[in-house]
C-alpha cells in the first residue's frame, strides 16, 4: 500500500472486515453490539451520516471504522480513505470519495438498504479495474446468496503512492 | 417502535450492600478513560453515532418547549453535553453529571469547565432532585456479578432515579437474545420486566422503545 499504511499493511483485511460487519446483513437476535445494515439505516436516518459533500473519511469516524487498538494504524487507514479522493471512479464526473458517498446515500435511502462489502482490487492490473474506485452491485462473498453494495478500492505495493514517509526531491 | 406499560407489580430491592458493585463499576471505566480517553470508546461504545442515537432515544423523556434540569447519572466525559449543545441549542438546560469513577469526572470537569449550567459530582445517586434523570449504558456491563446483585444494583439505581426526579427519567438496557446465550460479562434483558417494575413500584407510564437499529432498547419512566 505504500507510504500511506507502511507495516499496517497487515491491518487492511481486518479493517475491511470491521466495515463488513458494520455494514453487514442485519445479525436478527443474535449479534449483541451491532446490527449490521439496520444499524447504519437507523443512523443515517438520524443523522445523516453519508452526506453529500462529506468526505467518507469524517463518516468513518463517527462510526469508529478506524478500530480501536492501534492509533497508527488507524489514522494510517483514514489517510488512505482521504486519499480516495484522488482517486478516479467508475462513475464519471466523481472522485472515488464522491462515488463511494454518493452510493452509500442512495443504498440508506432506501427502505430496505443493501448490505454493504468492502474490498480491493489490485489497481496494477489494468485489464481489471485499474486506479479507480468501482462500486457495483453483486455477490462479493459467494457463500452467501445476498446482493451486496460491493465498494472495491484500488490497492497495489505503492498504491497509494508515498504520503508523509516520502522525502521531498531537493531543489 | 413505542408500547407503553401501566401496570402496578410491586417489587423491592434488597438493600444490601451495593459498594463492591460501585467500586468494581468505578474501576472498569476508570480503565477504559486511562487509555481511551474523553471519548465513546473511553465510556466503551462502539462509536460516536451510536452512542448520540442512545441520546436521541432517552431524550424523547424531555420537553424542550421550555427549560428544565436534567441529571445525567453515569454521565462519562459528559458527551451528552456537547449533543445537547448541537441538538437542542435552543433550549436551556440545567446539567448535572453524575458517575462513580473519580477520573472520568476529572476528565469532563476539564472537558467542560467553560460550559455554563454544567456541574459534575462524584457518586452513585444524584444529590439533587431534577427534573429529568437519563442514564446511557449503566446497565449494560456487570462484569463478574451475578445475575441477582446486578439486579439489586439495577433496583436501586431505578429507585434513585424515581427519588431524584419530578418529571421522570430514562435508562436503555441490552436485549436479551431469545436464540443466543447470552454474552459473558453482560447484563441483558427482556423488554418486559422493568418496565412492569417500574410502572408498579413508581405509580408511572414505562414506555419502551426500540427499533432503532441496535440490539437494545429504551425505558421512558414518565410519573403520573
Amino acid at each position: 500500500m505504500g507510504a500511506l499504511m507502511a507495516e499496517d499493511d497487515i491491518y487492511i483485511g481486518p479493517l475491511f472486515d470491521l466495515f463488513n460487519l458494520r455494514f453487514g446483513p442485519e445479525q436478527k437476535d443474535i449479534e449483541l453490539t451491532a446490527g449490521g445494515v439496520s444499524e447504519i439505516k437507523a443512523l443515517q436516518d438520524e443523522f445523516e451520516i453519508f452526506q453529500e459533500g462529506r468526505p467518507f473519511v469524517e463518516s468513518a469516524k463517527l462510526l469508529g471504522l478506524g478500530g480501536l487498538n492501534n492509533n497508527r494504524a488507524k489514522n494510517r487507514w483514514y489517510s488512505v480513505l482521504a486519499w480516495l479522493a484522488k482517486v478516479p471512479s467508475d462513475q464519471d464526473g466523481e472522485t472515488g470519495d464522491q462515488r463511494i458517498v454518493n452510493a452509500l446515500i442512495k443504498n440508506f435511502a432506501r427502505k430496505s438498504p443493501l448490505p454493504c462489502f468492502m474490498k480491493a482490487h489490485d489497481s496494477r492490473d489494468t485489464g481489471g479495474y485499474g486506479l479507480q474506485v468501482v462500486v457495483r452491485e453483486d455477490n462479493p462473498v459467494f457463500y452467501i446468496e445476498r446482493t451486496y453494495l460491493t465498494i472495491s478500492v484500488p490497492m497495489a505495493p505503492k498504491v497509494p503512492p508515498g504520503g508523509k514517509g516520502k522525502k521531498k526531491p531537493k531543489k | 417502535m413505542r408500547a407503553a406499560v401501566v401496570a402496578r407489580e410491586p417489587a423491592s430491592p434488597d438493600s444490601g450492600d451495593l459498594s463492591r458493585i460501585y467500586s468494581g463499576i468505578a474501576a472498569y471505566y476508570s480503565a477504559k478513560v486511562a487509555r481511551f480517553g474523553a471519548t465513546p470508546n473511553g465510556v466503551d461504545w462502539t462509536c460516536q453515532a451510536t452512542q448520540e442515537m442512545r441520546f436521541v432515544q432517552l431524550l424523547k423523556l424531555c420537553d424542550f418547549a421550555s427549560p428544565f434540569s436534567l441529571n445525567d447519572l453515569g454521565c462519562g466525559y459528559g458527551a451528552l453535553i456537547a449533543y445537547l449543545g448541537r441538538r437542542h441549542d435552543g433550549c436551556a438546560v440545567d446539567y448535572l453529571g453524575i458517575d462513580v469513577s473519580e477520573p472520568m469526572v476529572r476528565r469532563a470537569r476539564r472537558l467542560w469547565r467553560n460550559c455554563g449550567d454544567t456541574s459534575f459530582a462524584i457518586g452513585h445517586s444524584s444529590p439533587r432532585t431534577a427534573d429529568y434523570a437519563v442514564a446511557s449504558g449503566i446497565f449494560n456491563v456487570a462484569q463478574d456479578q451475578t445475575q441477582h446483585d446486578w439486579e439489586q444494583f439495577i433496583a436501586a439505581s431505578l429507585d434513585n432515579l424515581h427519588r431524584t426526579t419530578r418529571r421522570g427519567f430514562a435508562v436503555n438496557f441490552m436485549k436479551r437474545p431469545e436464540s443466543a446465550p447470552a454474552r459473558r460479562g453482560l447484563y441483558t434483558t427482556d423488554t418486559a420486566s422493568w418496565a412492569r417494575y417500574c410502572a408498579g413500584r413508581f405509580n408511572a407510564i414505562a414506555e419502551v422503545h426500540d427499533g432503532y437499529g441496535l440490539m437494545e432498547f429504551t425505558l421512558i419512566v414518565r410519573k403520573l
